[in-house]
């Protein structure tokens, strides 16, 4: 009776439309939320796997409530030389890799890092567009795609840093592939030059250390957070709560404004049908009194209901693909944050088809219980 | 032997509306057979089309038993009616009830697909009655297109096309000028010769109820035979 559903539909196209259009917008709002959170789950997968996941991040203690204004702009105070001394004197490490950070620009960061050690960072797997790693001993530096487009320079330029003491010259010497993601906004120098540039004395802003075991972990974030007050030492495990706990604060954020707009799309979709229904009491009379049994009446509207919901929540999901890639190109600079899962896709089409299943029962059951003697009478 | 198509043993309708009853059958008994051509004539309020209705499935009776075919139909569920309504039963009525947004076609196929049968199948059978009462140029007009007749005639084919034994007409003639109207008693009455259904027909024409083989009337909801 699939045809017969269709017929009424079109019959009343505003408040086809409309109906749709309340799905449309529920189902929408769902997929891209939700494709933030998957992208961020997708996102704490990854970096799992880039940096060690038994690497120590140690910095100076800092007090999150100085932690204001935009992100970038706030610059965590650089340890002592003693402190990245008594790191690699500790027992259980096996490496100790010093890393001077600034920020610049809101968006760049300048590393500091020994080149012997850029595995321990992540980044050794990064392919170049132009020139290669420096050495050691070289004074040049490695920048990332945007980082390099954005100061229109390339391999042989000389640059100078922002916060550079004396303004020594820095050589370019790689500009990494576009598209390494947070690799793209970065400039990579050796240590020796950073500490130079800076002056920093033999000191860090942040120092990378590599166990000798996975099973001393805790043990040494432990040792160094009881032997020296100043210094704050973060796991893998404590930056993946920390995410964790930012991803769940966002699905919950989903899952409210799921909800209302659910509610929303359902308080529409039973007005209309019910609407719908009132309207067609004369013929579903009709129907029941020339032989519809009470099945065929409920099959009927939720016919219309689910070829309703399938379409507008087919084509919300399309829409959202495109929302999501605006999202990402425009807001999040070409960064594939947000992600759209085939799962999240599926679901997505099945919970708006439920949703309306689901809103349409009221209806569908007063339709069911029109009485054929009304209808024929003419009372209706 | 087949038994009675109908058999109704004191029959009663009552109404109540804000607190006022009204019994519109006051204890019916009547046997219709297989095969007959019953008129029914009577005062308007005197009760034919709340008894037509019970007949039809449509409703049940206040008190009283009623057999279609040696079965009761006041113990049926909503269902039940609904099946034998289908199957059995093809009922006319007075204001034609076709629905508005369906074409003459799909209009007479619809008892069919209620029982089960495919959009193809149903059509096919649908074209063939509209044959039967001379409309296959209307095929595909909906009843706003239409004269009265012309719709009675899709609502006479929409009542055969389940093969039903009986055809129950309440005034299928009332809206009708007298021309067009003797034209459907013509087609009621072709219908019962050829094809030997039962047939029951409300009308307030005495000349055309002195055509059928039994004449009924019913006076304040009793039944008074001819
Ligand atoms: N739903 C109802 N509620 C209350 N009274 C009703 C209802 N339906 C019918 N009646 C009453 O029952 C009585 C019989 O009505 P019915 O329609 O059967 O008469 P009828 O013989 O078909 O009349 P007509 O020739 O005008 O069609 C009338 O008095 C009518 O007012
Ligand atoms: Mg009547």
């Amino acid at each position: 009776m699939i045809d017969l559903a269709l017929k009424d539909l079109s019959e009343h196209k505003v408040r086809t439309i409309l109906t749709a259009l309340g799905i449309f917008i529920a189902i929408t709002a769902i997929v891209s939320l939700g494709s933030i959170s998957t992208g961020l789950n997708q996102l704490i997968t990854e970096s799992t796997g880039s940096i060690g996941s038994d690497t120590i991040f140690v910095m100076r203690t800092f007090d999150m409530s100085e932690m204001v204004g935009p992100p970038g702009s706030y610059q965590i105070e650089d340890m002592e030389r003693e402190d990245v001394e008594f790191l690699a004197s500790l027992p259980g490490v096996k490496r100790a890799v010093p890393i001077i950070a600034r920020q610049f620009g809101g968006m760049f960061e300048v590393d500091a890092v020994d080149m012997d050690n850029v595995d321990l960072f992540g980044v050794e797997n990064v392919e170049f567009m132009e020139g290669t790693w420096p050495d050691n001993e070289d004074k040049g530096a490695v920048l990332g795609y945007l980082a390099a487009s954005t100061m229109d320079v390339v391999v042989g330029d000389y640059i100078i840093l922002p916060g550079s003491k004396k303004d020594i010259e820095v050589e370019v010497m790689g500009i990494f592939e576009e598209g390494s993601g947070a690799y793209d906004l970065v400039i990579l120098l050796p240590y020796e030059f950073g500490d130079e540039i800076y002056e920093t004395d033999g000191g860090a802003t942040q120092v990378m250390l590599e166990p000798t075991d996975v099973s001393v972990v805790q043990e040494v974030k432990d040792t160094i957070e009881e032997e020296n007050d100043d210094l704050d030492a973060m796991t893998m495990q404590d930056a993946l709560s920390m995410m964790e706990e930012a991803t769940g604060t966002l699905n919950i954020m989903t899952f409210g404004i799921g909800f209302v707009a659910s509610l929303v799309a359902a308080i529409g979709i039973i007005i209309t049908m019910y609407t719908s229904v009132l309207e067609r009491r004369k013929q579903i009379g009709i129907m029941k009194a020339v032989g519809a049994v009470r099945r065929m009446i409920l099959q009927q509207i939720l016919e219309e209901g689910l070829m309703l919901s399938a379409v507008s929540s087919v084509l919300a999901v399309l829409v959202s693909f495109f929302f999501v890639e605006m999202l990402n190109q425009v807001l999040l600079g070409g960064a594939e944050l947000a992600l759209i899962t085939p799962a999240l896709a599926g679901g997505a089409i099945a919970y708006g088809v439920l949703l309306t299943v689901l809103s349409s029962m009221y209806p569908a059951w007063v339709a069911v219980k029109t009485d054929p003697i009304k209808a024929i009478r003419g009372v209706m | 032997m087949k038994g009675p198509i109908f058999e109704l043993r004191d029959v009663w309708k009552t109404y109540c509306m804000k607190g006022v009853e009204t019994n519109a059958l006051r204890g019916i008994n009547l046997v219709i057979k297989d095969g007959e051509y019953t008129a029914i004539l009577g005062p308007s309020g005197s009760g034919k089309s709340t008894l037509m209705h019970i007949m039809g499935c449509l409703d049940t009776p206040t008190k009283g038993k009623v057999f279609i075919e040696g079965r009761e139909i006041s113990q049926m569920s909503d269902d039940e009616l609904a099946r034998v309504r289908r199957d059995k039963i093809g009922f006319v009525f007075q204001a034609y009830n076709l629905i508005q947004g369906l074409t003459a076609i799909e209009n007479i196929s619809l008892p069919m697909r209620f029982s089960g049968h495919g959009r193809g199948e149903s059509q096919r059978k649908a074209k063939d009655l509209l044959a039967k009462v001379g409309l296959v140029e209307r095929m595909h007009h909906k009843p706003n297109e239409m004269s009265g007749g012309e719709q009675q005639r899709v609502a006479i084919a929409r009542s055969l096309i389940n093969d039903p034994d009986v055809i129950l007409a309440d005034e299928p003639t009332g809206n009708l000028d007298t021309k067009t109207g003797k034209e459907i008693m013509d087609l009621l009455e072709s219908l019962h010769k050829k094809t030997g259904k039962t047939i029951m027909v409300v009308t307030h024409d005495t000349r055309l109820a002195a055509r059928a083989n039994r004449e009924i009337r019913m006076i304040d909801g009793h039944v008074v035979e001819k």
